[in-house]
């Protein structure tokens, strides 16, 4: 060994003691095996480095080239007809050849896809939710109510549900007179009641009148006698015969359920549907959270 | 050969063109051609929805909305379907934009209405208190530009090919035809709307900036 390699071994010693003071004071926990790798890694490049220069110096003290020379040059500059090294040659053909396995099988059939990562994202996310909401409880369902509510239904209906005076359904009281008038005259096919149609035009004047104003009130005090024309399908209480028709007293998960899916246009303006945009669990939530909006 | 290339850098220059172009062609154009075939039932802008866009241009909506969802569970959430390239086919040009102040447009025409556009681009702070886009009132009183709408889809007929009246597809017909319909088409949406002048300027056979523009945000589904 020559004195040369030893000053370049010794340098590479200081390197690495350099390197193990740094990590030291650094508080790196070597036990990780990633850090222990980097660490072995540094170690490597500094051993190699040294070597590798060394040799490389001692060849240029005494190598000679020789060999057929090409006959152009350029600017003075040859270049030997050599054989190409045989490791170069080995590496060029493997090259190669992996070259046409990722031509025709590596890239055709591993390649990444945006579309992919996201159907794997989504997957994974609904088997979570699902298991995660599975049988919510009545709290959990209003909060996630209230958190959908105001990205999506407050635009319209507004932040307390109020229906921006008119502009949208108003969930602080059932419906207005002017709502259920508007229905009684038109009448309304579009929610997929057991009942079918609510016909147009069954009561009208003061009897409508009456049967409106007590609607909107809330269903309190007398019940007028008219409501008989509609007790058939909505029931003697109002409530829709569990399901039948709407329930005209209060909402109730039937009602608000069949809005989200199949939108709904009336006095007030067009609700669009939300079929595609919300999940089961999503449409009992926003129930949930707009039968506490009072 | 090569020592040939070697002294001749010309056409080594050339050579090398000829390989990274010829790599490009293989990698680009089927993928180009794939993606810019129009998806599925995808119909041309009718006239109105052409005016509407043209609204959309110049007021520049662009600079603060995007209509490019991604395909990122956050972003399908909100807005639903992320957008393939086929469906921007007749978007000439597409109006992605690059920037979101406000939401994604994309598919809008599927969660608001009518009567809700009319309200907020009167002035938004109705619908959404704390809402920072400005209002175009001016879309109420300005007429929009249906003879330059024609005249586009008129053009890209001609020139693109683009597949108008055909059969089951959107009819362009003549320009006194084309006019008819856009006025049709605008009636219908006026009928859901509250406004008195643009109700009566529609009335009277001119359509408001706002009644195309309704029509072009109600098509983006
Ligand atoms: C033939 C059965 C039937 C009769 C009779 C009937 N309704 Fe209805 N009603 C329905 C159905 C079904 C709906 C749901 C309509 C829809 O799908 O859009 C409905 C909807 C309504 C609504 C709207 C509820 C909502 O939340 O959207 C009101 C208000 C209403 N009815 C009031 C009345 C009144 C008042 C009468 C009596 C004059 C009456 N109905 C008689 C079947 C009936
Ligand atoms: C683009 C505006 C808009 C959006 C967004 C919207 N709604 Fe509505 N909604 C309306 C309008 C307008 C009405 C009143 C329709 C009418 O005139 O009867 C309405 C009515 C309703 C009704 C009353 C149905 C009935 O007949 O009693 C319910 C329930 C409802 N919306 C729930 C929701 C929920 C939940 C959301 C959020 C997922 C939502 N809406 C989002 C506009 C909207
Ligand atoms: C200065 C930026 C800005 C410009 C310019 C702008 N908007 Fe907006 N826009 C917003 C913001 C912020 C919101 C969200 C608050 C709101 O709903 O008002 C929004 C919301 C909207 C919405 C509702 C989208 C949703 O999902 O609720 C529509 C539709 C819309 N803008 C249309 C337009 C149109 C059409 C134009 C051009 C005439 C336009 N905007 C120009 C900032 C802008």
């Amino acid at each position: 060994m020559n004195g040369l390699m030893i000053k370049a071994l010794s340098f590479a010693v200081v390197l690495i003691l350099a390197t193990f003071y740094v990590v030291n004071s650094m508080n790196i926990d070597l036990s990780d095996p990633i850090n222990m790798i980097t660490m072995i890694g540094a170690i490597a490049i500094a051993v190699i480095t040294a070597g590798v220069s060394v040799k490389y110096i001692n060849q240029m003290k005494s190598d000679t080239a020789d060999g057929k020379l090409a006959e152009e040059n350029w600017d003075g500059i040859g270049e030997y007809l050599n054989e190409l090294p045989s490791g170069w040659a080995f590496s060029f053909l493997g090259t190669m050849i992996w070259g046409v396995w990722y031509w025709f099988i590596g890239y055709p059939l591993n390649a990444f896809s945006q579309i992919g990562q996201y159907n794997e994202e989504v997957l994974a996310y609904n088997k979570k939710f699902e298991a995660t909401y599975k049988n919510p409880s009545v709290s959990v369902l209003k909060e996630m109510g209230e958190s959908i509510f105001l990205v999506k239904c407050a635009p319209c209906h507004g932040t307390t549900g109020d229906g921006l005076s008119g502009k949208a359904q108003d969930f602080t009281t059932r419906m207005s007179k002017a709502q259920i008038l508007d229905i009684i005259a038109n009448g309304s096919n579009q929610l997929s009641y057991p009942m079918g149609a609510m016909p147009a035009g069954m009561v009208s004047g003061d009897d409508a009148n009456v049967i409106a104003t007590w609607i909107a009130s809330g269903m309190k005090g007398e019940k007028p006698v008219a409501f008989t024309a509609c007790a058939s399908c909505h029931g003697e209480d109002g409530k829709g015969m569990a399901g039948m028709a709407p329930n005209l007293a209060e909402y109730d998960d039937t009602i608000i359920i069949k809005t989200l899916e199949h939108g709904k246009k009336g006095k007030l303006g067009t609700m669009p549907s939300f079929k595609t945009m919300l999940t089961p669990v999503q449409a009992k939530s926003l129930s949930a959270y707009i039968k506490t909006l009072k | 050969m090569f020592h040939w290339l070697e002294k001749n850098p010309f056409f080594f220059s050339v050579g090398v063109f000829i390989v990274i172009a010829f790599a490009g062609l293989i990698e680009i154009l089927p993928n180009f051609a794939e993606a810019s075939r129009p998806v599925q039932g995808l119909k041309p802008y009718t006239v109105l929805e052409l005016a509407g866009k043209e609204v959309y241009k110049k007021d520049n909506c662009m600079s603060c909305h995007s209509q490019m969802i991604r395909p990122f569970k956050s972003e399908t959430d909100r807005y639903g379907q992320y957008s393939l390239s086929g469906e921007y086919a007749y978007d000439r040009p597409f109006l992605w934009g690059s920037k979101r102040t406000g939401p994604d447009l994309h598919r809008v025409g599927n969660y608001r209405t009518t009567d809700w556009h009319e309200t907020h681009m009167f002035e938004p702070t109705a619908v959404v208190p704390s809402s920072i886009m400005p209002a175009y009132k001016h879309h109420f009183t300005n007429i929009a530009d249906i003879e330059t709408a024609y005249a586009e889809a008129f053009t890209v007929k001609a020139v693109f090919n683009t597949p108008y009246d055909v059969e089951g597809g959107v009819k362009l017909g003549t320009w006194e035809e084309a006019q008819k319909m856009a006025l049709a088409e605008a009636k219908l949406i006026t009928a859901d709307m509250k406004n008195k002048n643009v109700k009566d300027a529609v009335e009277s056979g001119k359509i408001p900036e706002i009644v195309a523009l309704i029509a072009y945000l109600n098509r983006l589904k």
